[in-house]
Formats: C-alpha cells, sequence, structure tokens
C-alpha cells in the first residue's frame, strides 16, 4: 500500500497545481480539470481486497491539503478534491473521510473566511458533506500503528502551495507596536524626570524603535508580495484560459484580504507549532532510536551465511542439497516429484524521472 | 484553567505520525461533543432538499442564484464519462494517464499471465465483512447510543514468536467505549491458551478437556503506568504485584493498580498509536496497541451484541502432519524410533497408525505431547 502512497500523491499534486494556474477557487475551474484529467479512473482497477485500503489512503492524501499552511486556494483546491473523491470511490459502503479534532477549529475558521469573501460554493460543498456524514470524527488523521522505520515515506510538499510565512507579521503586530510604544513613552517620560539632561550614557534604547519595527514590517511584507506576485504574473503569460480580468482583480483582492487578516490573527501558529513540533522530534529521535541506530549504523561484516557459501565449495548433489532448506514434506516424498511453485511477487519499482 | 485542561483533552502527536500525547477518551468524546450539532452524528439518513432550502435560508440566496450553485456543485459535473456509458471499474482503461494508474496497469497486464486463485480465507473475511457493515439490531436497547466513541485496538504476536512479532497485527479488534478491559481479555484468542500440559503416549484417548486457560486464568493490562488486573475468579491471581514491588525499590515513578472488568474503554487514559501490554499465562506477553478512537457513524455496525468485532486476523502457515502432509498436526512426539526427525508432529490418524497397534497398545518407545499449531485460529 505504501508503495501507492507516493504515485496518489504526484497525481494529487499535478491535479492542484493546474487548479492553483486557473487562478480561481470556482468549482467549475476544478471540476473542468477532473474531467479532463479523468481523475475518477484513480479507483478503476484496484484488487477487490484492497479497494479500501487504497481509497482510504487516497482520502487521507487528499485530506491533507485542507489544512493550513497550504495557501487559501490549494486548501479550497483540496476540499474540492475531497469531496470529488469520496463521490467517485467505488468502495461500497463509502468510506469516510476522518477529521481529526485538533483540525476542527481550522477548518471552522476556513469557513468563516469564505463566507466573508463571499465564496459560496465552497462553503456550500463544505456543508454539504458535513450534512451528508461524509465525516468521520477522529482523534489522529491516521491510523496510527508505531511506524517508526516509515519515517521517510513523508513525500516532499510542493513549495508554490505553501502559504508564505508571515512570522514578522504576526511577530510585531498592531497591539504589540501600540504597547510598545506605550512602554516606550513613560520610559521617555521616567527618564527626563530623573535627569533633565540627557546623558549620552543613559541613551540605551533606540529612539525611534517602534517606527523602525513598523517600517522592517511593512518592507518585509512589501518585498513578499512582490516576489509573489512577479512569479504569478509569469505564471499568467503561461496560462491561456482564465476567468474575466475583473473577476480575477476581485478574486486576488479577496486572497489577498483574506491573508492579510490572518497573518495579523493566529495563522502563522500553525508554523510555530510545527517548528516547535519539529524541535520535539529532534529531541526525542536521539533518545527513542539510539540504540537501534547504533547498532544498525555500525559496519556491516558480510554474514556467516554468505562468507560460508563464498568460501566452501562442495561439488555436485550435496551442495544443493545444503543450500537449500530441509523441507520436511520431502522427507517423506518420491524421488521424482517436483518442489512446490513459487509465484514471483510484483515489484512496484516506480521510475524516479 | 478550564481552557488549558480543554487543550490537554484535544490529541495532540507526541512524535509525528507515530503516537499521540496521553488523553482521556470520554474528555475526549465529550470534546467532539461540544463542537459538534447532534444532527452532525446521528444515525438519521440526511435528507438533501431539505439542506439546499436551509442553505438558502440561511445565506440570504435568492433561488435563482441557489439553483446555479446546486447545479454547478454536483456531483454530476465530476462524471468523466457519460451516464449511460459507465466502463467496467474493475478494469484499468487503456489510455490512463494518471502516474497511480500506468503503475497499476503493469501489475494488470502481469497478473494475466499468472493465475492466482482466491483462497478461501479471503472469502472468509470477505463474508465477516458484508454481515457486519451496516448492521442494525433488532431491539432496540442492543443499539449502540449516538455518540458513543469506536476504538481500534491490534494486538500483536506473542514475545515468543519468531515471525512477525512486532509488525503484524495479529487480530484487530473494534470495540465500543462502554465495554470493559475484560471483555477485551475474553476476545483475545491466544495459542497458548488452548496449550494442554503433559504427556500422553500411554493413553493417547484421555486428553483431558481442560486447557491451560481454566487452570491459569489470571491476566493483565498495562495503560500508561497502571496495571489492570483480572480479578474475575478466585483463582486469579495479582500478577502485576512483582513488577510493582520491584519497580518500587528501584526508583521507578510510581504504578497504580485497577481491576480489568471495572474499567470501561472510555475511563482510560492512553496515547493513540502507542505499544501497550497484555501478559496471560503468566508469560505469554502481546503487545496492544490502540490505532483509532472515533465517533460512531451510522454506516458502522450498530449491534452492540456483535462487539467486540474481529476486522482483521492475520493468517499463519500451520505446520502439517509429517505423514500424509494433509492435515495439521496434532501430536508431537520426541525419543521416537519411528520417526524421520526428533522431534516430529503427525495428525491424530497417522499418529495412532503409526505407533499404535489396531488393540490400542503402544508400539515402541516414544513420548507423545499434544500439539497446538500456532495458526490454529486460521
Amino acid at each position: 500500500m505504501n508503495h501507492h502512497r507516493k504515485l496518489v500523491k504526484a497525481d494529487c499534486d499535478q491535479l492542484l497545481n493546474r487548479f492553483q494556474q486557473t487562478e480561481s477557487v470556482r468549482f467549475e475551474a476544478f471540476s473542468q480539470i477532473w474531467r479532463d484529467m479523468k481523475f475518477e479512473q484513480i479507483f478503476y482497477g484496484a484488487a477487490k481486497h484492497n479497494n479500501r485500503l487504497f481509497t482510504r489512503l487516497v482520502l487521507d492524501t487528499a485530506y491533507e491539503f485542507l489544512l493550513p499552511p497550504f495557501t487559501f486556494q490549494i486548501r479550497v483546491g483540496g476540499l474540492y478534491l475531497l469531496y470529488a473523491l469520496f463521490h467517485s470511490q467505488t468502495a461500497n459502503p463509502l468510506e469516510k473521510i476522518r477529521l481529526a479534532l485538533k483540525d476542527w477549529e481550522e477548518i471552522q475558521k476556513f469557513e468563516t473566511d469564505s463566507l466573508e469573501a463571499q465564496h459560496y460554493d465552497v462553503v456550500y460543498i463544505l456543508k454539504k458533506l458535513l450534512h451528508i456524514k461524509a465525516f468521520v470524527f477522529t482523534a489522529m488523521p491516521r491510523l496510527l500503528a508505531f511506524d517508526r522505520k516509515k519515517k521517510s515515506q513523508m513525500s516532499p510538499v510542493c513549495e508554490s502551495f505553501m502559504e508564505r510565512p508571515s512570522a514578522p507579521q504576526t511577530l510585531i503586530n498592531n497591539n504589540l507596536l501600540e504597547e510598545l510604544s506605550n512602554v516606550h513613552g513613560l520610559y521617555e517620560n521616567l527618564k527626563s524626570s530623573v535627569c533633565p539632561q540627557s546623558d549620552s550614557s543613559l541613551s540605551l534604547s533606540h529612539p525611534d524603535l517602534v517606527q523602525t519595527l513598523r517600517e522592517t514590517v511593512l518592507d518585509f511584507y512589501k518585498w513578499q508580495k512582490d516576489k509573489f506576485q512577479s512569479s504569478e504574473s509569469s505564471r499568467d503569460e503561461d496560462s491561456g484560459e482564465g476567468p474575466s480580468t475583473q473577476q480575477e482583480s476581485s478574486r486576488r483582492a479577496d486572497l489577498l484580504a483574506s491573508i492579510k487578516s490572518r497573518a495579523y490573527e493566529q495563522a502563522a501558529q500553525a508554523s510555530k507549532s510545527r517548528r516547535h513540533r519539529a524541535v520535539e522530534v529532534d529531541v526525542t529521535k536521539p533518545e527513542q532510536s539510539s540504540t537501534p541506530s547504533a547498532r544498525y549504523e555500525r559496519i556491516k561484516q558480510k554474514t556467516l551465511r554468505y562468507r560460508a557459501t563464498k568460501n566452501i565449495q562442495v561439488s555436485g548433489d550435496m551442495w544443493k542439497d545444503a543450500l537449500s532448506h530441509t523441507r520436511i514434506t520431502c522427507l517423506t516424498a518420491r524421488d521424482n516429484e517436483k518442489p512446490p511453485r513459487c509465484f514471483k511477487k510484483f515489484k512496484w519499482k516506480t521510475e524516479d524521472t | 484553567m478550564a481552557a488549558r485542561d480543554s487543550k490537554s483533552n484535544i490529541p495532540e502527536f507526541e512524535s509525528i505520525d507515530i503516537n499521540t500525547k496521553p488523553f482521556h477518551i470520554d474528555s475526549f468524546r465529550a470534546e467532539w461533543l461540544k463542537r459538534l450539532h447532534p444532527a452532525q452524528y446521528s444515525y438519521e439518513q440526511p435528507d438533501e432538499d431539505e439542506f439546499d432550502v436551509h442553505f438558502a435560508q440561511e445565506m440570504g440566496l435568492d433561488a435563482g442564484t441557489m439553483s446555479e450553485l446546486t447545479s454547478v456543485c454536483s456531483t454530476d459535473s465530476l462524471l468523466c464519462h457519460p451516464k449511460d456509458e459507465q466502463p467496467d471499474t474493475d478494469l484499468v482503461p487503456e489510455d490512463a494517464t494518471l502516474i497511480t494508474l500506468i503503475q497499476r496497469k503493469k501489475k494488470q497486464d502481469r497478473k494475466l499471465t499468472q493465475k492466482c486463485p482466491k483462497n478461501r480465507h479471503e472469502h472468509y473475511a470477505d463474508e465477516l465483512e458484508r454481515v457486519t457493515i451496516e448492521r442494525k439490531p433488532e431491539a432496540a436497547e442492543n443499539l449502540v447510543p449516538e455518540g458513543d466513541v469506536l476504538l481500534t485496538i491490534n494486538v500483536y504476536y506473542p514475545a515468543v514468536f519468531d515471525k512477525f512479532n512486532y509488525t503484524r497485527p495479529h487480530m484487530t479488534l473494534l470495540m465500543t467505549g462502554s465495554h470493559t478491559l475484560a471483555e477485551l481479555r475474553d476476545a483475545i484468542c491466544c495459542v497458548s491458551d488452548l496449550q494442554v500440559c503433559g504427556e500422553f503416549s500411554n493413553n493417547p484417548d484421555i486428553v483431558p478437556d481442560f486447557v491451560s486457560k481454566d487452570h491459569y486464568k489470571s491476566a493483565f493490562f498495562y495503560f500508561e503506568g497502571v496495571f489492570y488486573n483480572d480479578m474475575r475468579f478466585p483463582e486469579c491471581r495479582d500478577l502485576s504485584i512483582t513488577t510493582i514491588e520491584w519497580a518500587k525499590s528501584r526508583n521507578f515513578p510510581p504504578f497504580t493498580q485497577a481491576n480489568m472488568e471495572d474499567t470501561r474503554l472510555v475511563d482510560l487514559k492512553v496515547k493513540v498509536g502507542f505499544p501497550y501490554l497484555y501478559c496471560h499465562q503468566g508469560d505469554c506477553e502481546h503487545l496492544v496497541i490502540i490505532t483509532d478512537v472515533r465517533l460512531m457513524h451510522r454506516n458502522d455496525c450498530l449491534d452492540k451484541k456483535t462487539y467486540p468485532l474481529l476486522i482483521h486476523k492475520d493468517r499463519i502457515d500451520t505446520h502439517k502432519c509429517s505423514v500424509c502432509h494433509v492435515y495439521i498436526g496434532r501430536w508431537h512426539t520426541s525419543n521416537d524410533q519411528f520417526a524421520p526427525s526428533d522431534p516430529c508432529l503427525f495428525c491424530d490418524k497417522c499418529f495412532r497408525m503409526l505407533h499404535y497397534d489396531t488393540q490400542g497398545n503402544k508400539l515402541g518407545n516414544f513420548l507423545a505431547y499434544p500439539y497446538i499449531d500456532r495458526g490454529a485460529f486460521n
């Protein structure tokens, strides 16, 4: 099943890439791409006993796109993707979308943002999925079975899907600046009341601290916006079809408004907590895996079996017997009976392009 | 603070994609119920037309916009093929462009060249699923209440097995939150429970009926620093006391004890995805991992009587009789002058034919023990 994970992720990335290029959050644009790629065929031909597992895998992969830190457009694409996959699946009864408790707040916020920006199709689809009970309310998004060896399976996330980091904006927000200027003013007053002359040795703080901070943050925001927009405009030249310019500009205004409004709230807490979590994993990793990894990373000596087979030469039938396992069923079998057929397993080799 | 308490009941990853921090299951359930409207987790069939009307009212949309919205967002717009020409979903289409399908096509082509018939175990598994999915109870009191919690528990092979110890779950059970740990214990089948002790070469017909399960009834579960002992029967002893006293003498954090039959699954404080222990027969230890905790859904099996529900059972190869290679070995002999190897397995018929004459007298020297194969539960 895990060999499918990368393939499914690649397909989803491709779909969302195309959706991102349309620069629209309308469901029509999405369904056009869906039909074009014939994405519902992803369920065809799955072996019967694997069907449910595969559907589970596909829905879990698509679910990740619904959450931060992806951009608003990608999250909308993720929602549409979930809706489409849920309805195209071939499992019966339908496999549900797992919604974890920790993600509920994010989803609610996403819904309110879409409502404020008047993206009725987004809200309609989200509410519809909740209404038809497509969600199942769980503790965690995926089934966890303490798979420590499978860490390397996290496939790389598309950079262009990610939300622009807005850590400076969150840190230096309006409230903080206001408080800083108040405190600064009080400090200056106290200082001047204590020692009337401005002594150079007592000037320990920047006189224009608040102003400088604010300007730096605005510069950063402008630089980010320019960088983002320049890459967008280069893509504009490539994309042939697109919505009308008025719709586009209003849609872009919506996007930027939602991004900006969330930049000054706690949206970047996701990235903060990610950083925090990343640190946690690093701390626990050496403790958990110190003994096994120390053992595995030692220079591997060739096994005794390999060395023995290489060095010992015995001729003829005895050598053949010595190499193969003694099968207890063959102790009483006739001499001219063939050993049982072995089926070769299919190798899911992917060619990395 | 109330805010901080509620935060600790929201499961978070302790190690990403591996396991979570410990949380109390009933509080987790309360957190979800606090956030949801009862209609969102009820068992009622959802009504689509009513939803459209309600949505239009809530958003203040007129009929024209609403109808446009429904037609644009309907699932018909997702159909890649016209309605009357639905292709066969069992085959990969010829002109597939998705990467997943290209790989799958290769396997399908490969499979057509080899014949792999479906074996009976897979038939049993399918049948089991077909019977239990979406099952509604006949009597109302057997209905699992709405908003109850469903846990998926993996029980692994005992530590003494040489294969698949910690990677493949031996069985996967579904349980509701209102079940007790004692019920979970009863649902776990282990081969070591069926062992019969003793040497029976002289009297093969009088193999006793009682098995190890009846002799050694004690067992315990270990979750998050608490040992849950089985104290239902007077013969049960507290197996965990040894570990607790050993730990006390070595400055470990203190462990506590509780009774298995009094603890419901919702009362537990556990980490999802983290291995815990089930020990029975004194030394037969199984890893237990709770892989999933979620609210009940209308498509789940709603009959209380079917739980604990087995949804997956691993198949392990059985050792057959050395003579006929057909029947599973039931007798294990050693020091046997008739056998080609020491020890050797025989099925009942071959064993009697080889070692006893028609009157039932023992021929030759050997020691015979009743043998329970590892795959006895297949």
